[in-house]
C-alpha cells in the first residue's frame, strides 16, 4: 500500500469513526429522551382524560336531573306515556329533549325496558332493551361506553342512567355524549397524541407499540344487543413515534452529510498532506535511484526547513561525500594504477632490457675476444636484440594508448560505430551486427576516444566470443536525459560470449588484468577512464555463458 | 338538472288516473260540468275577492312544468296548463282542452278542440300545436296521433286508455323564447318565480273571471307564519301546522285522498323478514298524515305485475346485496320509514339506511344492489304496466310491500272561491 493511500486511509478512519460513534450516540441519546418524554406525557394525558370522563359524566348526570324535572312537570309526556295518547308527542320527545339538552343519545324506556322515545333514533321505539339501564346502574362510577344504534350507524356515546317515577311506573333516562372524533379531539388537544376506543368487539385496533408510545384507561362498555354483561373497553393514548422518526431521519441525514462533508474534506487534506509527503519523497527516491559510482552528479537540494528538507539535504551531502569519496577512489585507483604501471613499466622494460644488456655483454665478452667473434656474436644475437626491441616498442606503443587525448567535439556515434566495424570487423573471428537509432544526438568527446572505447569494447567482444558463431551486436539509441536537460546516448556492445562470473566482473576493469592470452589488461580500464573523463557512465551486465553487455551513456552535445 | 331517465322514472311512478277509470281502449261520452259537489272542497259562502294567497311548503320549478314532481308543483301546474280532458275525483271525463271526442273512421278515436283554446300569448292551439308537445314528452302517444285538420286529432287507441290524455306530461304547451315557463293554455299564466322570500304571481288570462293567484314557498316549520299571515290557501301534510290551524276557527281542514302509498322495493335475497315489519306501527314513524297501507280495490296496481309480461331480470348468484336500505334524500318520510324499518330489524341488526340524492339514487335503484328502497308511488294508475315499466327488471324477482298510504291537507280560509279536486289530488280554483 503506497504511502499516500495509508495516509488517505488513516484520515478516513481519524475523522469518521469519531463521527460515527458521536452520530449513533446522540441518534440513541436522543431517541431515548424523546421516548421518555411521550411517555410522560401519554400518562399525563391519560390522567387528563380520566378526569375530563368524570367531569363529562357528571355533566350528562346533571343533564338527566334537569330533564326528569322537566318531565315530571309536562302533563302532556305524562298522559301519552301512561294513557298511550299523543303518541306522536311521545316519539318527538326524546329527539327534542336531547338536543335541549345537549346530549347526543337519550332513551326513555318504560319499566319493563321497552323504548318509548328515543332522541337518537326516533324510529327504534317499541325495542325492548331492558339490559342497558341495568348495566349502567351497576358500572362503576355509574358511567359506561354505549355502543348504541342509529338509523345510519352505530353510535358509541359515553352514557349514565337515571329514573324517575311517573303514576307508580318508573321510566328510566339513558343520556350520553357522542365519543365521536370532535369528542375525542377534545380530549386530545395535542395534534401528536392520538385518543381513540378500543372496543371489546374491535379487532381493528391494533396498537404497534414499536411505532408509537401507548397508554389506555379502561372503561365499562356496553353494547347494545349484546349479551347482557357489561365488558371492558379502552380510552387508548397514543402519542406516534412519526415526529421522532422523522427528527431521526433529518439527524441522521445531517449525520449522512456532515460525514460526507468531512470525509471530503478529510481526504483532500490528507490528499493534500500526502502529496507535500509523498511527492518529495519519490522525487529524492527517483532520484537516489539514479546514484552509483559511475553517476555521482545527481543533486539533491531542498529549502524546506521539515524532515523532508533536512533528508533532502542529508542526500545531497552523503552524494557529495559519495562524490568526493568515489574522486578519491579515482585518483587512489589512479595512483595505484600508476604505481602498478610504474612497477609493470619498469618490469617490462627490465624485462625487454635485460637481454639486450645480455646480448650486450656477449658481444663484449665476443669483441675481447676478436673482432671476428663480434660479428658472429652479434649474428648469434641480432634476433634477441630486435625481439627486445620490438617488445619495448610494442610495450610503447600500449603505454601511450594510456594517455589521454584532449580536444573535445561533437561526435556522431552512428559514424564512430560504422567506422570502428569497418576496421575491426573480421568474420573470421565472428558475426558483428549493428542496431543503430536515427537522429541520434551528436556526443561531446575526443573523435579519438570514442573510436579507442568501441575499439576495446568491440575487439574484447569479439574476443570473448567462443566460436565463429558467436555475435556481436552494437546498438545505439537515445537514453533518457539527465536532469539538465541535455540528451544521453547510450551505446550498447553486446556478445554472445561466454560471460564473466562476479570476481570476474570485480577485476574487469583493474590495470593488466585480463584472461585473454596475450592481453594486456588495459583494455577495459582504458575504456573506464577514457568514459569517464567523457562524463559518461558505464556499467555491465553479464553472467557466465550467457555473454556480457557492455552499456556506454555518453552525454549529447547539447540540449 | 334532473336526469331525463330520472324523470321517465318518476314521471311513470306519478302516472296515475281516477277511481274507476274506463278499461284500456274503451271511449267514455264527454260528460258535462257535475253539478254536484262531490269533487268541491272548502265549500261556503264565497267572498269575492281579486286575488287568491298561496302557501306551499315544496319547490315549485318551472324546469319541471308541466310535470308535477311535487303536491305543490301539482297546484300550480294545474292553474296554468291543460290537457285534452280532466278527470275528476270520481273518476268522470270531463271536457279541457278538448271540446268533443268521438268514434272515428278503423276504429280511431277523433278528438275536436276547443275553438276558443288560445295560449298565453294570444295564439289559437291547433291540432299541430298538441301533437308537437307531445312529441316531446311522450313520443309512442305522438304516433298514435295524426291530424284531421287544424283542430282535429285522430288517434289510434291501440293500447291506450282514454284517461292518459289526462296525464300532465300530455298538457299542451309551447316553449317560451328566452326559456323559463313553457307557454301553457291554462286560465293562468307567469313569468315569475316562485323562489325563497318571492311570491311567484299568476294572472288570469283575459275573461277568465278568476282572481289572480300569488305563491309563495315556505318551508314546513313557517307553514305556521303562513297562516298567522292569513294566507287563503295552505297545501300541508305537516301535522304541527295542521294542528295550529285547527286552533284558527277562520280555515277549513280539508283531508285530500290518499294519494300516495309508500313501498318497499326488496330485491331477491336480500333478508328482508315480513313478520318483523309491524306494519301497524308505521304510521306513528313518520310525520304526515298516514296510514297502514291499504288498497281501494283489495289490491295495488303493483301487486301483480306479472300479468303484464315485463321481462323479469334472471337470478343473479352474485354478491349479496349491501345491507342498506336506501331512500331519496329529499324525501324526509322515506327517511323515516326507512329507519323505523331498520329500528324493527326487519333485515336483521347492522343494517343501516342511506340518503342519497335524487341524481344518486335512480342509478342505485336501478342496480338494486342494497337490501331495501322505500319508494313513494302513486296509489293508483291509469294504466299499471305502463307504470309497471318504469321500475327497475329485479323488482319483478323481489318484492314490493306497501307501508304506508299518505295524503295532504288543504287548509283554506272560509269565503274562498270554489275548489276542485281532480283525479290526480290536483285542486284547481273556481271562479270568484
Amino acid at each position: 500500500m503506497s504511502f499516500r493511500a495509508r495516509v488517505l486511509a488513516g484520515f478516513g478512519v481519524v475523522v469518521l469513526v469519531p463521527l460515527v460513534v458521536f452520530g449513533v450516540r446522540v441518534r440513541a441519546d436522543m431517541a431515548d429522551r424523546l421516548t421518555a418524554e411521550y411517555q410522560r406525557r401519554v400518562a399525563s394525558l391519560a390522567a387528563v382524560i380520566r378526569a375530563d370522563l368524570s367531569r363529562d359524566s357528571a355533566g350528562i348526570a346533571a343533564r338527566l336531573d334537569a330533564l326528569k324535572e322537566a318531565i315530571a312537570m309536562d302533563n302532556k309526556f305524562r298522559r301519552a306515556a301512561l294513557e298511550g295518547v299523543e303518541r306522536a308527542y311521545l316519539l318527538d320527545y326524546a329527539g327534542s329533549a336531547m338536543r335541549f339538552t345537549g346530549l347526543s343519545m337519550l332513551l326513555i324506556q318504560d319499566d319493563q325496558g321497552r323504548i318509548i322515545s328515543s332522541g337518537h333514533f326516533r324510529n327504534e321505539y317499541d325495542r325492548l332493551e331492558p339490559d342497558l339501564p341495568r348495566l349502567l346502574a351497576v358500572a362503576p362510577g355509574g358511567m359506561a361506553l354505549v355502543e348504541a344504534r342509529t338509523a345510519e350507524a352505530a353510535l358509541l356515546a359515553l352514557a349514565r342512567v337515571d329514573s324517575l317515577r311517573l303514576g307508580g311506573r318508573r321510566f328510566t333516562l339513558v343520556g350520553g355524549v357522542a365519543v365521536d372524533s370532535s369528542f375525542l379531539a377534545r380530549l386530545a388537544p395535542d395534534s401528536e397524541l392520538t385518543v381513540a376506543p378500543a372496543l371489546p368487539s374491535d379487532t381493528l385496533v391494533r396498537v404497534d407499540t414499536a411505532a408509537q408510545v401507548v397508554s389506555a384507561l379502561a372503561v365499562p362498555f356496553v353494547a347494545l344487543g349484546d349479551s347482557a354483561r357489561l365488558r371492558e373497553a379502552r380510552i387508548v393514548v397514543t402519542h406516534s413515534l412519526a415526529p421522532l422518526a422523522a427528527l431521526r431521519r433529518r439527524v441522521d441525514a445531517a449525520f449522512v452529510a456532515a460525514a460526507l462533508l468531512t470525509a471530503a474534506i478529510a481526504l483532500l487534506l490528507a490528499s493534500w498532506l500526502s502529496s507535500l509527503i509523498s511527492r518529495p519523497l519519490g522525487e529524492l527516491a527517483r532520484r537516489t535511484a539514479e546514484i552509483d559510482m559511475e553517476r555521482l552528479d545527481v543533486t539533491f537540494e531542498s529549502e524546506r526547513a521539515d524532515e523532508i528538507g533536512m533528508l533532502t539535504r542529508l542526500l545531497g551531502a552523503m552524494t557529495e561525500r559519495l562524490r568526493v569519496g568515489a574522486a578519491q577512489l579515482r585518483e587512489a585507483e589512479r595512483r595505484i594504477a600508476v604505481g602498478d604501471l610504474a612497477r609493470q613499466v619498469n618490469h617490462d622494460i627490465k624485462n625487454g632490457l635485460i637481454p639486450i644488456r645480455n646480448v650486450v655483454r656477449h658481444l663484449l665478452d665476443a669483441a675481447r675476444a676478436g673482432p671476428d667473434q663480434l660479428a658472429a656474436a652479434w649474428r648469434d644475437r641480432q634476433a634477441t636484440v630486435e625481439s627486445s626491441v620490438s617488445y619495448l616498442e610494442q610495450l610503447a606503443t600500449n603505454y601511450a594508448r594510456l594517455y589521454p587525448q584532449p580536444g573535445r567535439k561533437p561526435c556522431d556515434v552512428n559514424d564512430a560505430v560504422r567506422e570502428t566495424i569497418r576496421r575491426v570487423g573480421d568474420a573470421s573471428r565472428g558475426e558483428l551486427r549493428t542496431e543503430l537509432a536515427d537522429e541520434l544526438p551528436a556526443v561531446q568527446t575526443d573523435p579519438v576516444v570514442l573510436r579507442r572505447i568501441l575499439e576495446n569494447l568491440v575487439g574484447n567482444a569479439l574476443d570473448s566470443l567462443e566460436s565463429r558463431s558467436g555475435t556481436v551486436t552494437v546498438l545505439t539509441a537515445r537514453a533518457a536525459g539527465a536532469d539538465d536537460g541535455r540528451p544521453v546516448v547510450r551505446i550498447t556492445v553486446a556478445d554472445t560470449g561466454k560471460g564473466m562470473s562476479r570476481e570476474e566482473l570485480n577485476r574487469a576493469f583493474d590495470d593488466f588484468y585480463t584472461t585473454k592470452p596475450g592481453g594486456t589488461g588495459l583494455g577495459l580500464s582504458i575504456v573506464r577512464r577514457l568514459v569517464l573523463d567523457a562524463n559518461g557512465a558505464l556499467r555491465v551486465e553479464t553472467e557466465p555463458g550467457g555473454g556480457s553487455k557492455f552499456i556506454v551513456e555518453l552525454p549529447g552535445a547539447g540540449a | 338538472m334532473i336526469p331525463s331517465s330520472h324523470r321517465v322514472l318518476l314521471a311513470g311512478l306519478l302516472v296515475a288516473a281516477c277511481r274507476g277509470a274506463a278499461p284500456r281502449g274503451e271511449l267514455p261520452p264527454p260528460a258535462a260540468a257535475p253539478s254536484d259537489t262531490t269533487c268541491l272542497v272548502a265549500t261556503g259562502r264565497i267572498t269575492p275577492r281579486d286575488t287568491v294567497t298561496v302557501a306551499l311548503t315544496e319547490p315549485v320549478d318551472p324546469m319541471h312544468a308541466p310535470v308535477p314532481y311535487n303536491g305543490a308543483e301539482r297546484f300550480v301546474f294545474a292553474q296554468l296548463y291543460e290537457t285534452l280532458i280532466r278527470v275528476d275525483c270520481q273518476g268522470r271525463v270531463l271536457p279541457a282542452l278538448a271540446r268533443s271526442w268521438g268514434q272515428g273512421a278503423a276504429d280511431r278515436w277523433t278528438v275536436t278542440l276547443r275553438s276558443d283554446a288560445r295560449f298565453w300569448d294570444g295564439a289559437p292551439v291547433t291540432a299541430r300545436d298538441v301533437l308537437a308537445a307531445w312529441r316531446v314528452r311522450d313520443a309512442s302517444i305522438a304516433q298514435a296521433v295524426t291530424i284531421l285538420d287544424d283542430r282535429t286529432l285522430g288517434i289510434d287507441p291501440s293500447g291506450l286508455s282514454f284517461q292518459r290524455f289526462a296525464d300532465p306530461a300530455l298538457a299542451v304547451t309551447k316553449s317560451a323564447p328566452g326559456g323559463g315557463w313553457p307557454i301553457g293554455t291554462g286560465d293562468h299564466w307567469t313569468t315569475g318565480a316562485a323562489a325563497a322570500g318571492d311570491a311567484l304571481w299568476a294572472s288570469p288570462v283575459p275573461g277568465a273571471a278568476l282572481p289572480a293567484i300569488k305563491v309563495t314557498v315556505t318551508t314546513a316549520s313557517d307553514a305556521r307564519d303562513a297562516i298567522d299571515g292569513n294566507v287563503d290557501l295552505l297545501l300541508t301534510s305537516d301535522p304541527a301546522a295542521l294542528e295550529y290551524a285547527r286552533t284558527r276557527s277562520g280555515y277549513q281542514d280539508v283531508p285530500l285522498e290518499w294519494d300516495h302509498t309508500y313501498v318497499l322495493l326488496a330485491p331477491a335475497g336480500s333478508g328482508l323478514d315480513v313478520g318483523a315489519l309491524r306494519l301497524e306501527s308505521l304510521p306513528q314513524a313518520v310525520h304526515v298524515d298516514a296510514r297502514p297501507a291499504q288498497a281501494d280495490d283489495g289490491q295495488f296496481w303493483f301487486a301483480d305485475l306479472k300479468r303484464c309480461g315485463l321481462p323479469a331480470e334472471p337470478a343473479s348468484p352474485t354478491v349479496p346485496p349491501r345491507r342498506r336500505v336506501v331512500y331519496e334524500q329529499a324525501d324526509r318520510d322515506a327517511r323515516d320509514l326507512a329507519a323505523r324499518l331498520v329500528g324493527l330489524a326487519a333485515f336483521g341488526r347492522g343494517a343501516v339506511v342511506a340518503g342519497l340524492a335524487r341524481t344518486a339514487f335512480e342509478p342505485t335503484f336501478r342496480g338494486g344492489t342494497d337490501a331495501a328502497y322505500v319508494l313513494r308511488v302513486r296509489r293508483r294508475t291509469v294504466d299499471a304496466c305502463a307504470a309497471g315499466r318504469q321500475l327497475p327488471a329485479w323488482v319483478l324477482r323481489g318484492s314490493i310491500t306497501p307501508l304506508i298510504d299518505t295524503r295532504t291537507h288543504l287548509l283554506a280560509r272560509r269565503g274562498l272561491p270554489r275548489l276542485s279536486v281532480d283525479w290526480d289530488g290536483a285542486v284547481r280554483l273556481g271562479a270568484r
